[in-house]
C-alpha cells in the first residue's frame, strides 16, 4: 500500500429543509474539492458515491447521478450506504483504490437533503426489516435510544444535567465561528438549562436534529498532484468498524439490549477506532484535534471513552476542566460540532473529514487550534456502524 | 386480567397472553444461550451452530434498568387513539435470561419512576381497526 493524500475538499454549507435537488447540492461540494486541488474533473479515475436512501433512484445511484452534472467519463462508480458512517464507507473505498495502485486519484462525495421532522421507517416488513417494529409499536425514534443510554451514564457515573448542557454551550461557541454550519446562535449554561426536555434528560439543545448538505473529498497518490496541492494531507488510516457480541448498547432500530455486557459499549466505533490506532501507529495521546459524533450532549461524552481519551466515567471531568476547549489538551469538535450542523446522513462523515484537513491546513479562522498536526475524525451508525479517519500533515 | 378477546397486537408474534398474563415472546439460542426479542432479530454468539432456537415467554416481571420521558407526540406509523404525551420508555431487564427490553411505560406516574424498581410486562390499546379490534402494543407498568 502506498501513502494517499487528500488534495481537495469542499462543502456545500449545512442548511434546514430544503426543496433543492441532492445532486446539485453534491455538485457544489465536487466543484469545491475540485478547485481546492487544482485539477480538471477527467483527473478523477473513481467515485465512490455516498447513497441519498430518501432520494429513490436518484439517491441510490448518487455517484451516476453526480457524474453526469460533471461529464460521464466511463471511471468506476460505486455507491454505497452505512447509515451515519456512510461518508466514512466513501473516503475509506476511495482510499483503498488508490492505496492498492488500482487509481491515481479518486472522489469521495455523500450529499443529503433532509426529510421533514423525524426519520421514519423506510418498509412495512416488520419481519425482514427490524427498523419497522420500534416505529409501528415501540413508539421509539432515534433519541429514545440516546437518553435511555445517557440515563444510565447519570447513575452510573455521575454525569449532571449541567455536564449535558455544558456540551451544548461549547458546541454553539465555536459553531457561531464556522460558516459550514447551520446553526450559529450562542447559548448560555442557563439558556440550555431551561429548554424543554425532548426526551428527559436530553433537553432541546442537547440533540441535533437532520440537515441537509454535503461535502467530497479529493484523494491522491499522484505526486505532480501532490506537490502542487495546497498543503496536502496524508491518510495515515481510514477504518470502518461493526459492532461486536455482547455490546450492552440499546443500539437504533433494537428493540432489546444484552444485560450482561461482554463487549465495550458502542462497540462498532471501538472497533473502528482501534484499527484506526494501529494502522497508523498512533494512539489517542498523538491526537491533536478530533471530530467525535455528538448527536447529543451523552454521545460527546461517552465517545471520548469509547475512543480511549480516557477512562470509563472520566469524561465529563475533562469537560469540566475545559480539556477538550479549542487551547486545551484535546480540542473537540471544533467544527462546532453535529450539535451546530445537524445530521446530514451521507455528507455528514466526509464533513467531518474535512474539517480535520481544514485544522491541519490551518484554514479555520477563529476555531483553529494552533499547531494542530495529527486529526482524528470519527463516526456513529445505526445497526453496528462506525468509521475513524486519522489525518496528518 | 381485562378481557382480552378482541384484542389484536398490531404485529404479531411480540406479546402473547394466551396464558392468562400478558409475556413478551422471545426466542432463546440453547446453542450460544443468548435470548432475542423480537424473536426474529438473531443475535448469535460469533462461532454459534444456531442449532435448537426455540420459541420461549419472558418473566412477565423484571426490573427498571433505564427510562426515559418523550415531551413530543409520538410520530407515524406509530398510531394511537390515547393521548400518551408525555410518554415514558422504559428498558426492563429480566435477569436470568440477561436481556433488556424497551417498551412504552403506562399506568405509571412518571414521576415514579426509579432505577431497580420493579416493572411487569401489560399491553396499550392502540386503535380500533377496520374489523372492530382493539389493536395494541406491548407496554410495561409499575408493579403495585
Ligand atoms: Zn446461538
Amino acid at each position: 500500500m502506498r501513502d494517499v493524500y487528500i488534495i481537495g475538499t469542499g462543502i456545500h454549507p449545512w442548511t434546514g429543509f430544503s426543496e433543492t435537488v441532492f445532486a446539485d447540492f453534491a455538485a457544489v461540494a465536487v466543484d469545491g474539492a475540485l478547485k481546492d486541488a487544482n485539477i480538471e474533473w477527467r483527473r478523477i479515475q473513481a467515485i465512490m458515491a455516498g447513497i441519498f436512501i430518501y432520494g429513490g433512484n436518484a439517491g441510490h445511484l448518487s455517484g451516476q447521478y453526480l457524474e453526469s452534472i460533471f461529464g460521464e467519463t466511463g471511471v468506476p462508480v460505486v455507491n454505497v450506504y452505512n447509515a451515519c458512517a456512510t461518508g466514512s464507507a466513501a473516503i475509506r473505498m476511495a482510499y483503498n483504490s488508490v492505496a492498492a495502485g488500482e487509481t491515481e486519484t479518486a472522489l469521495a462525495f455523500g450529499a443529503d437533503v433532509s426529510p421533514k421532522g423525524f426519520l421514519t421507517a423506510k418498509s412495512d416488513n416488520a419481519v425482514q426489516d427490524r427498523d419497522v417494529i420500534r416505529w409501528k409499536m415501540g413508539g421509539m425514534p432515534n433519541p429514545i435510544y440516546w437518553a435511555l443510554e445517557c440515563r444510565k451514564r447519570m447513575a452510573k457515573y455521575g454525569t449532571t444535567e449541567e455536564d449535558l448542557a455544558l456540551v451544548k454551550v461549547l458546541m454553539s461557541e465555536y459553531g457561531a465561528k464556522n460558516p459550514h454550519a447551520r446553526f450559529k446562535k450562542t447559548y448560555s449554561l442557563e439558556e440550555v438549562l431551561k429548554s424543554v426536555y425532548v426526551c428527559d434528560p436530553l433537553r432541546l439543545y442537547e440533540i441535533c436534529p437532520v440537515s441537509t448538505g454535503a461535502a467530497a473529498v479529493i484523494v491522491t497518490a499522484d505526486k505532480e498532484l501532490i506537490a502542487k496541492a495546497d498543503k496536502p494531507v496524508k491518510i495515515n488510516a481510514t477504518t470502518m468498524g461493526s459492532a461486536i457480541y455482547g455490546d450492552p448498547t440499546i443500539r437504533i432500530s433494537a428493540l432489546s439490549c444484552p444485560a450482561v455486557p461482554e463487549a465495550p459499549m458502542l462497540s462498532e466505533s471501538y472497533s473502528a477506532s482501534r484499527q484506526a490506532y494501529e494502522k497508523a501507529g498512533v494512539g489517542p495521546e498523538d491526537i491533536d484535534v478530533l471530530e467525535l459524533p455528538d448527536n447529543s450532549s451523552w454521545h460527546y461524552l461517552v465517545y471520548l471513552e469509547t475512543c480511549g481519551f480516557c477512562k470509563e466515567g472520566e469524561a465529563d471531568k475533562m469537560l469540566r476542566d475545559g480539556e477538550t476547549k479549542i487551547g486545551g489538551k484535546l480540542p473537540v469538535n471544533p467544527s462546532g460540532g453535529f450539535s451546530s450542523h445537524g445530521e446530514a446522513l451521507s455528507a455528514q462523515a466526509l464533513w467531518q473529514v474535512i474539517e480535520c484537513a481544514n485544522q491541519l491546513r490551518g484554514r479555520c479562522g477563529e476555531r483553529q487550534v494552533q499547531g494542530a498536526k495529527v486529526a482524528m475524525a470519527q463516526t456513529y451508525g445505526l445497526m453496528g456502524n462506525s468509521g475513524t479517519t486519522i489525518l496528518s500533515i | 386480567m381485562e378481557n382480552m378477546a378482541n384484542k389484536v397486537a398490531r404485529i404479531p408474534n411480540l406479546v402473547d397472553w394466551s396464558t392468562g398474563e400478558v409475556r413478551l415472546m422471545s426466542a432463546k439460542c440453547n446453542s450460544c444461550g443468548t435470548y432475542f426479542f423480537p424473536r426474529e432479530h438473531y443475535q448469535h454468539r460469533p462461532g454459534c451452530s444456531r442449532e435448537g432456537v426455540e420459541n420461549v415467554l419472558l418473566p412477565r416481571r423484571g426490573k427498571l434498568a433505564s427510562y426515559t420521558v418523550q415531551y413530543y407526540p409520538c410520530p407515524a406509523p406509530f398510531k394511537t387513539e390515547q393521548k400518551i404525551t408525555p410518554y415514558g420508555i422504559g428498558l426492563v431487564e429480566f435477569e436470568n435470561e440477561k436481556i433488556q427490553v424497551a417498551g412504552i411505560i403506562t399506568n405509571t406516574d412518571l414521576k415514579t419512576l426509579q432505577l431497580g424498581m420493579e416493572m411487569e410486562t401489560t399491553i396499550l390499546d392502540m386503535y380500533v381497526n377496520e374489523e372492530k379490534q382493539q389493536v395494541v402494543t406491548w407496554a410495561f407498568q409499575a408493579v403495585k
